[in-house]
């Protein structure tokens, strides 16, 4: 019967692979779909609008929690532990700084183009909830590699 | 020029013949801690330093020194 270290291990590298695919599947979405800008009317759309925000609320608190509700909670302890909880708080403090970024480009371009509040807010955090997770997945991976 | 961390983890854990998922278990902790802390990917918290030491019994200070 395996350990619990051993069974924590496999669950982290899948749970590694999961949030990056999890990340590229939410960004690819957007750009498939662009729930913001589609000119159809807003009830047309409303649907697509509340998806984005179940999926952006729901991306953010597996960054913040590390996931992994359906294991043991030794092993959830063992996947999210001391390595696993510094990484996430480094790919949170990038995907702000990401966020930052944009939130003053977003300021500055709304001089040229107007942007509605509800666009502002989706190009802010849509690339930094991506990114963020993008981030804690290689994190995570280079944790898991061996030197 | 700043100080850095270094560790003898790597050697301690040889030196015992135990895996990183044995010393892991001994401590509580996942292999990815382990296999970071030996690669100095991650500085660990003053708890898990002393939980390291203790588990190979030795020093803290023996496992872990400042350079630099």
């Amino acid at each position: 019967m395996p350990s619990n270290v051993e069974v924590a291990d496999k669950a982290s590298r899948k749970r590694a692979i999961a949030v990056a695919i999890a990340a590229i599947v939410f960004l690819m979405i957007q750009v498939v779909t662009r729930p913001v800008f589609n000119p159809l009317p807003e009830t047309a759309h409303l649907s697509k609008v509340i998806m984005w925000a179940i999926n952006a609320g729901a991306l953010l608190l597996l960054l913040m929690t590390g996931g992994g509700l359906m294991q043991r909670k030794e092993i959830r302890t063992l996947i999210h532990d001391e390595v696993s909880r510094n990484n996430s708080r480094s790919a949170i403090v990038f995907g702000y700084w990401i966020a930052m970024a944009i939130a003053i480009a977003v300021y500055v371009a709304a001089g040229i183009k107007p942007v509605s509040a509800r666009e502002a807010v989706y190009l802010i955090v849509t690339p930094s909830v991506g990114i963020a997770l993008l981030s804690f997945s290689w994190l995570e991976l280079r944790a898991h590699s061996d030197a | 020029m700043p100080e850095s961390l270094t560790n003898r983890l790597r050697e301690e854990r040889a030196r015992r013949n135990l895996t990183q998922a044995e010393l892991a278990e001994l401590v509580g902790v996942s292999r990815k801690t382990i296999n970071t802390v030996e690669n100095g990917i991650f500085v660990p918290s003053t708890i898990l330093a002393l939980r390291l030491a203790r588990a190979l019994n030795v020093a803290v200070e023996k496992l872990f020194q400042l350079t630099g």
